[in-house]
């Protein structure tokens, strides 16, 4: 009986797990100074300085980066606030294609 | 992305830019046509933000949790950039747009409003921002300068173009203005990060 239970348990947080893996991509624009992109970047999401950086030179030299992972609802969260701040960002499930 | 311009260039003003005081202080002085530049951009800002009008006048409820009619992207290409498609999908977009859109314009234009009250009351010229004012400062110089990288075509132009534009060419003292609020950006980011760089994370 016990075991029952937890088995369904972790089906139902598969259920949920399944619709986890959605990202936000922040593309490359020729307007936002580089210092501007890594300072968004730690004060939004509170990424250290260097993760910051990483990631804003990922953005430059790619010409895109995922910048956060998590369900869709905090993927909308994210987007909305990098729109607050000028950053060019979308979102997306996780297994597409970039 | 931008690169900000350096203090020799001739479009840079003879100030310092933004200076850190202490914990929470960041310390600019403007001159009397500086002052007047930002105060008038950002109300232009403010003004594009006010735009477009929508009908969600028609229903209360809609329009106090800021549901706006229409969930198309904006046909002026400025506005686009402000107000970007946050799916790459148009039946996504549309949808996200509807129930976000409004709220975007008016943290964007609370943004502004901030920078231009300040400058407003402040005519000395003399402008100290704590750490949540500076925040809104780099949002609001940031959507001006976003908007005039539309109109001066940042996206194909090169550097070099912008930098040899003819003397008589309009757009020159708009990318005069464009690079001397990129190198007063990077000034305010400069100040901020000193502190940020001083925190354990």
């Amino acid at each position: 009986m016990v075991k029952t239970k937890s088995k369904i348990e972790e089906e139902i947080q598969a259920i949920f797990n399944s619709d986890k893996p959605w990202v936000t991509i922040v593309w490359d624009d020729p307007v936002n100074l580089m210092t501007y992109v890594t300072y968004v970047f730690m004060e939004l999401f509170g990424y250290s300085k260097e993760r910051a950086t990483e990631l804003m030179l990922k953005v430059h030299n790619e010409g895109k980066a995922i910048v956060s992972t998590g369900s869709r609802e905090e993927m909308e969260h994210d987007v909305a606030r990098l729109h607050e701040f000028g950053l060019w960002a979308t979102l997306q499930r996780g297994d597409q294609a970039l | 992305m931008g690169n900000a311009a350096t203090r020799g260039s001739s479009t840079v003003s003879e100030q310092a830019g933004f200076t850190r005081h202490g914990d929470n202080a960041f310390i600019a002085q403007f001159s009397e046509s500086e002052r007047e530049v930002l105060i008038n951009l950002a109300g232009q800002i403010i003004e594009l933000l006010s735009e477009r009008v929508d009908h969600s006048d028609d229903d209360p409820l809609a329009a106090m949790v800021g549901i706006t009619s229409h969930d198309s992207p904006p046909d002026d290409e400025v506005l686009l950039r402000l107000l970007p498609n946050a799916y790459a999908d148009g039946v996504d977009a549309a949808e996200f747009r509807r129930y976000t859109e409004s709220v975007l314009r008016n943290k964007k234009k609370a943004h502004a409003m901030s920078m231009r009250v300040l400058l407003k009351s402040a005519s000395d010229g003399g402008i100290e921002l704590d750490h949540e004012n500076a925040n809104a400062w780099l949002g609001a110089i940031n959507d001006i300068r976003l908007a005039l990288g539309v109109r001066l075509k940042v996206e194909e132009r090169t550097h070099d173009e912008l930098e040899l534009l003819a003397p008589d060419d309009p757009l020159r003292g708009v990318y005069a203005v464009y690079s001397w609020l990129g190198w007063l950006q990077e000034s305010l980011l400069q100040a901020l990060m000193d502190d940020t760089s001083n925190e354990v994370n």
